[in-house]
């Protein structure tokens, strides 16, 4: 662990002035439930850590909507019982993070600005292209817990467990800069390695996001669906978050959003228009989750994972439905 | 008795009589008071608190902390170190190459020591070692098997990459297949997993002059003391090995080790106290691991279930140049049967003796091919296995075993292979034997009686997890007649008397006859001097429930009735103490364990994840010592098995051969949501003396989690773990369940 400077900032003022505009120089830290290990594993090496626990950490739920603070702890969130009941897709999916112990300490913010967890990004060993290096270990590696989504060239999984949910339910991140701050869609705010390989967001260095705001919920029914391995601690293999606005027993239009399965959360637009107009049932929902995974490019060793994220899709559907699934 | 500690570091099977020799001096009661009982481990709430002082907690005044920088390539040549720059670094106080450099000495496998800093903090010391500047020449390396046995492989290992074994041979193989209604013939393989105790490796070194004191994560302090003396070429006598407490060891902890050696000659060089304890990337890189195993096998069975033969060739990595042996076929009697093993070499850290090493293995193996078998003949599981076992004896009591089993896992509800039940989620049963030594052989043990009443027992031991200082208590307390909390046990110190390593399941079975033959000496002695005081014979005296008791004498039917209080009787002592030394006796421990388990599973199968709801443990171990502890090293026992199951995958990236799941994130171990109902029930065999039963749980669980996914799917996984990628990549193979 390299020694680094260490700013308590009170406030988005102090905190904006400790950041510095050149990558990796200066690292805000929230509850540090990634950074930490970043730094431990000299994956990241900062001059100066930022103090931002004291950043906004309060929760409003109104008839516009929600506004979320980055320094909220998910277990805040989890807690929440208006938030819980106007956006189940996103408690759902918070619950689902880490452990008890993560979930007490690490926040909203860091787990949207959580870096991959990619083995070959982790390990400092590997050399890898968002390190820096000159290729993807993945392509030709161990990659059963990569992307089927993205087309590379980094064949990472986005982390966050929230960002999914996020993006279905079309938020918005407000982020601090030097030219001030701004809003930015969820849908806009993650990046491919194609046109952000250092980084995965559009964040630069010495921006920061403040808070999270969601739309009011109006009369959608939304769930959330993981598949995990272990059911504790655990990364989900594939996930998905749906978002449905109904008229009446009807789909009037629908947001299909995958986890775990591309660099970014990914958008499932032909699983959406499937659900357009349709009323659920088993057979719609398979059908929107044949259509989600349709495009799939699978590396390697990866393949069972088109199955997995379409079954999350599928029951992810169902659950939003209100229809029994396992 | 085999020594435990082989040349190669391997802890075999230590097998003795089945059955106790006749008339020890000092038998185990027939009506124990303590013995058999459930008492809560006596040292439990120092480890809950933390009062409990493992190795890494040990904190000396101006101890540094040391860090060792380990190869980054799976083999290398090592060219050239300059440690200058390291030594200048902040807090450094000393600095060690490990390795000759110049291109005499190699690297076979990611994380090869290669050098070493000591410094005021561990920070200071992580940052250190990257500044010491090693110039490797990367040479070609392997990376799995399959690269290995490539014909094209590059020679990495001197004498071969590949080293084969002598065919084991039996009876008749063509008049076997010849007699064959059916033959299976498939590949079996089981993966490479880590210890992963949850106190790494590692260890604080301190000198005094040239005394050596060193607190150790080991699980044998007498072992220990040798490996350090041996190594460092000083007298054994100027070595002491501490470890009251220890965080696991499964087998890899038997001596001081490289990071041992190196730490003892950094608190050399640095004239200070050094505390090296690994990382847990050091642990699954360096500290050994269970090997891979491979198995082709082609097995008869007649039309009547009657097992023909069986022919298997075999194979499996123990990592650079290290073996991978296991036994098969497991259990099970093949009259006809042949067996060639060959034992791969890649650039991987090097196995050790992992939890009853090779049984699992075998188990699963055999196990899964037995199911397969099965259904060739339309024979239930459990009635074709019992068809086909060893005879019946008391260190083989399947058959007596299965229909328990069977009827706690609700084996009647069995629906044959493949769940017709509706929906995405199949439930399956599957059941597996297991098998282990388990003797105990000689341990000294020492024992005081104060004359305040209290008593110490000191015995070189060590607690590896299972208890033993709360089954040394418990003897103790039996023997003597007195209640628990007079009882000091005093273990886990080099300084008392000697006791073998804790490995092979041979603890309990050495500690407490030696502490029932000490603590039956001392009762004795202690008879003998406060007869004369009670005006009675020595043997006239007996102990129960704290209190002395004289018998009536049949001559003179003098001192009838007279009894005296335990702590009134040992101030008769006056100022001296009791004080004995007892040794192990034949009579008090047996070898040989038999048990079956049984698994009850449900797959999704649309996600391939697959959970177990259930499992079932039929279990003997002679003489149960502490019920409670018998029964949790049951448990962790399962659990540890059922990891090997599902979730525990060493991966080498095939590529680089570096090791891509480090950690504890990705090499996944089961937490608390992920294990099940367990019922556990245990086979007392009091006559037959203490057996250890530290391995024998860890053996067949993995096999009958695979049996019951194969129930459920109606397809057969043949390799571990039973990850949701092998189950839906087999489903769909087959099409879907059958």
């Amino acid at each position: 662990l390299k020694a680094f400077a260490y700013v308590n900032a009170a406030n988005e003022r102090e905190a904006l002035a400790a950041l510095d505009a050149q990558r990796g120089r200066a690292l805000p830290l929230a509850g540090g439930m990634d950074l930490l290990g970043l730094m431990k594993n000299y994956i990241v090496q900062p001059d100066r850590v930022v103090n931002i626990k004291s950043l906004d950490s309060t929760i409003s739920v109104q008839g516009s909507g929600a506004r979320i603070g980055a320094a909220v702890k998910l277990v805040e969130l989890l807690e929440h019982q208006a938030f819980a009941k106007a956006y189940p897709a996103v408690v759902t999916a918070a619950g689902e993070v880490g452990t008890p112990q993560i979930r007490n300490s690490g926040t909203v913010g860091g787990n949207i600005m959580q870096r991959p967890r990619c083995w070959y990004f982790r390990n400092e060993e590997f050399p890898c292209l968002k390190k820096g290096g000159a290729r993807c270990f993945a392509v030709d590696g161990e990659n059963q817990y990569h992307a089927i989504f993205g087309g590379g060239p980094c064949h990472i999984v986005h982390p966050s467990s929230l960002a999914v949910p996020l993006v279905a339910y079309g938020a918005k991140f407000r982020a601090i800069g030097p030219n001030g701050e701004r809003e930015i869609d969820a849908g806009e705010f993650f990046q491919l390695p194609a046109d952000n390989l250092m980084g995965e967001t559009v964040l630069r260095p010495n921006e920061l996001l403040t808070h999270v705001i969601l739309p009011p919920p109006g009369s959608v029914r939304s769930a959330t669906y993981e598949v995990r391995f272990k059911q504790s601690h655990d990364w989900p293999l594939a996930f998905a978050s749906v978002v449905m606005a109904m008229d009446g027993a009807r789909v009037k239009t629908a947001r299909v959003v995958m986890g775990a399965v591309a660099p970014i959360p990914w958008r499932a637009p032909a699983a959406e228009q499937a659900l357009a107009g349709k009323t659920i049932t088993e057979a719609v929902a398979a059908e929107a989750a044949n259509a989600a995974v349709a495009g799939a490019t699978p590396m390697t060793q990866n393949s069972y994972k088109v199955q997995v994220a379409r079954t999350a899709v599928k029951r992810a559907i169902l659950r939003a439905a209100g229809i029994q699934t396992v | 008795v085999a020594d435990e500690r082989a040349k190669d570091g391997q802890v075999p099977e230590v097998q003795a009589a089945a059955r106790p020799a006749a008339h020890p001096k000092y038998p185990w009661p027939a009506k124990p008071v303590l013995l058999g009982t459930a008492v809560s481990r006596l040292d439990g709430p120092l480890k809950a608190t933390g009062k409990a002082k493992y190795a890494y907690d040990i904190r000396r005044p101006g101890m540094l902390f040391a860090k060792i920088l380990r190869s980054p390539y799976p083999h290398a040549r090592l060219l050239s170190i300059d440690l200058s720059a390291a030594e200048k670094a902040p807090g450094v106080k000393a600095v060690l190459a490990w390795r000759e450099t110049g291109g005499k000495e190699k690297v076979v496998y990611q994380g090869d020591e290669v050098a070493a800093v000591a410094a005021t903090t561990e920070e200071q010391a992580h940052d250190a070692i990257r500044l010491i500047r090693m110039q490797y020449e990367p040479l070609p390396h392997l990376a799995s098997v399959e690269q290995s046995l490539r014909p094209e492989a590059p020679n990495v290992f001197e004498g071969g990459n590949v080293k084969v074994g002598s065919a084991e041979e039996n009876g008749d193989i063509a008049a076997g297949f010849k007699a064959a209604a059916h033959i299976v013939e498939n590949t079996y393989n089981t993966q490479v997993i880590t210890h992963t105790c949850l106190e790494t490796h590692g260890c604080v070194c301190e000198w005094n002059g040239d005394q050596l004191t060193a607190w150790v994560s080991t699980q044998a302090v007498h072992g220990t003391r040798e490996g350090f003396a041996k190594a460092l070429d000083i007298p054994m006598n100027n070595v002491r090995v501490i470890t009251e407490y220890m965080g696991g060891g499964f087998g890899s902890k038997f001596g001081p080790d490289v990071q041992g050696l190196i730490c003892a000659r950094l608190a050399k060089q640095a004239n200070a106290p050094v505390h090296l304890m690994l990382d847990r990337k050091e642990e699954h890189l360096a500290t050994g691991n269970r090997p891979s195993a491979y198995a082709r096998v082609k097995a008869g069975v007649a039309a009547d279930g009657t097992l023909t033969a069986f022919d298997a060739e075999t194979w499996g990595t123990g990592g650079a140049g290290a073996g991978s042996g296991y036994p098969l076929p497991y259990i099970y009697q093949f009259p006809n049967r042949r067996r060639v093993h060959k034992d791969v070499y890649i650039n991987a850290g090097q196995q050790r003796a992992m939890r009853a090493p090779g049984h699992p293995q075998g188990c699963f193996v055999t196990e899964v091919l037995m199911d397969e078998l099965a259904d060739r003949v339309r024979m239930d599981p459990v009635e074709f296995r019992m068809k086909n076992l060893p005879p019946e004896a008391p260190n083989a009591m399947w058959r007596s075993y299965f229909p328990i089993a069977a009827q706690m896992i609700g084996w009647e509800k069995r629906h044959p292979t493949g769940d017709p039940a509706p929906g995405p989620i199949k439930r399956g049963l599957g059941v597996a034997a297991n098998r282990w030594g388990g003797a105990g052989r000689g341990t000294r043990a020492h024992c005081e009686i104060n004359p305040d009443g209290t008593v110490v027992v000191r015995c070189g031991t060590q607690d590896i997890g299972t208890g033993t200082r709360t089954i040394v208590t418990m003897v103790a307390a039996e023997t003597l007649g007195i209640p628990m909390d007079l009882v000091n046990a005093q273990i886990g110190d080099s300084n008392y008397p000697f006791s073998g390593g804790s490995g092979g399941s041979t603890t309990a079975a050495s500690v407490s006859p030696a502490i029932r033959v000490t603590t039956g000496k001392a009762r004795d002695a202690l008879f003998a001097r406060i007869a004369p005081q009670l005006g009675a014979a020595p043997e006239a005296l007996s102990v129960a429930d704290g209190r002395i008791s004289v018998q009536a004498s049949p001559s003179t039917g003098l001192g009838a009735g007279k009894t005296v209080g335990w702590r009134d009787a040992c101030k008769m002592l006056g100022t001296e103490p009791v004080s004995v030394d007892g040794e192990w006796e034949a009579g008090l421990s047996a070898s040989g364990t038999t048990g079956v388990q049984a698994a009850d599973v449900e797959v999704d199968i649309e996600t391939g994840v697959a959970k177990v709801k259930r499992i079932v443990c039929v279990q003997d171990m002679g003489l149960v010592v502490d019920m409670k502890t018998a029964r949790t090293q049951i448990y962790g026992g399962i659990i540890s098995c059922l990891n090997y199951a599902l979730f525990e995958d060493r991966i080498l990236d095939r590529n680089t051969a570096q090791m891509v799941n480090p950690d504890m994130e990705w090499y996944r171990i089961a937490g608390m949501s992920d294990i099940p109902q367990l019922d556990v029930r245990i086979m007392n065999q009091p006559e037959r003396g203490v057996i250890g039963i530290g391995e024998p749980p860890a053996v067949s669980t993995a096999a009958a989690i695979a049996n019951a996914v194969r129930n459920a799917t109606g397809v057969t996984i043949r390799s571990l773990p039973l990850t949701p990628d092998r189950i839906l990549t087999a489903l769909e193979r087959a099409g879907g369940t059958n």
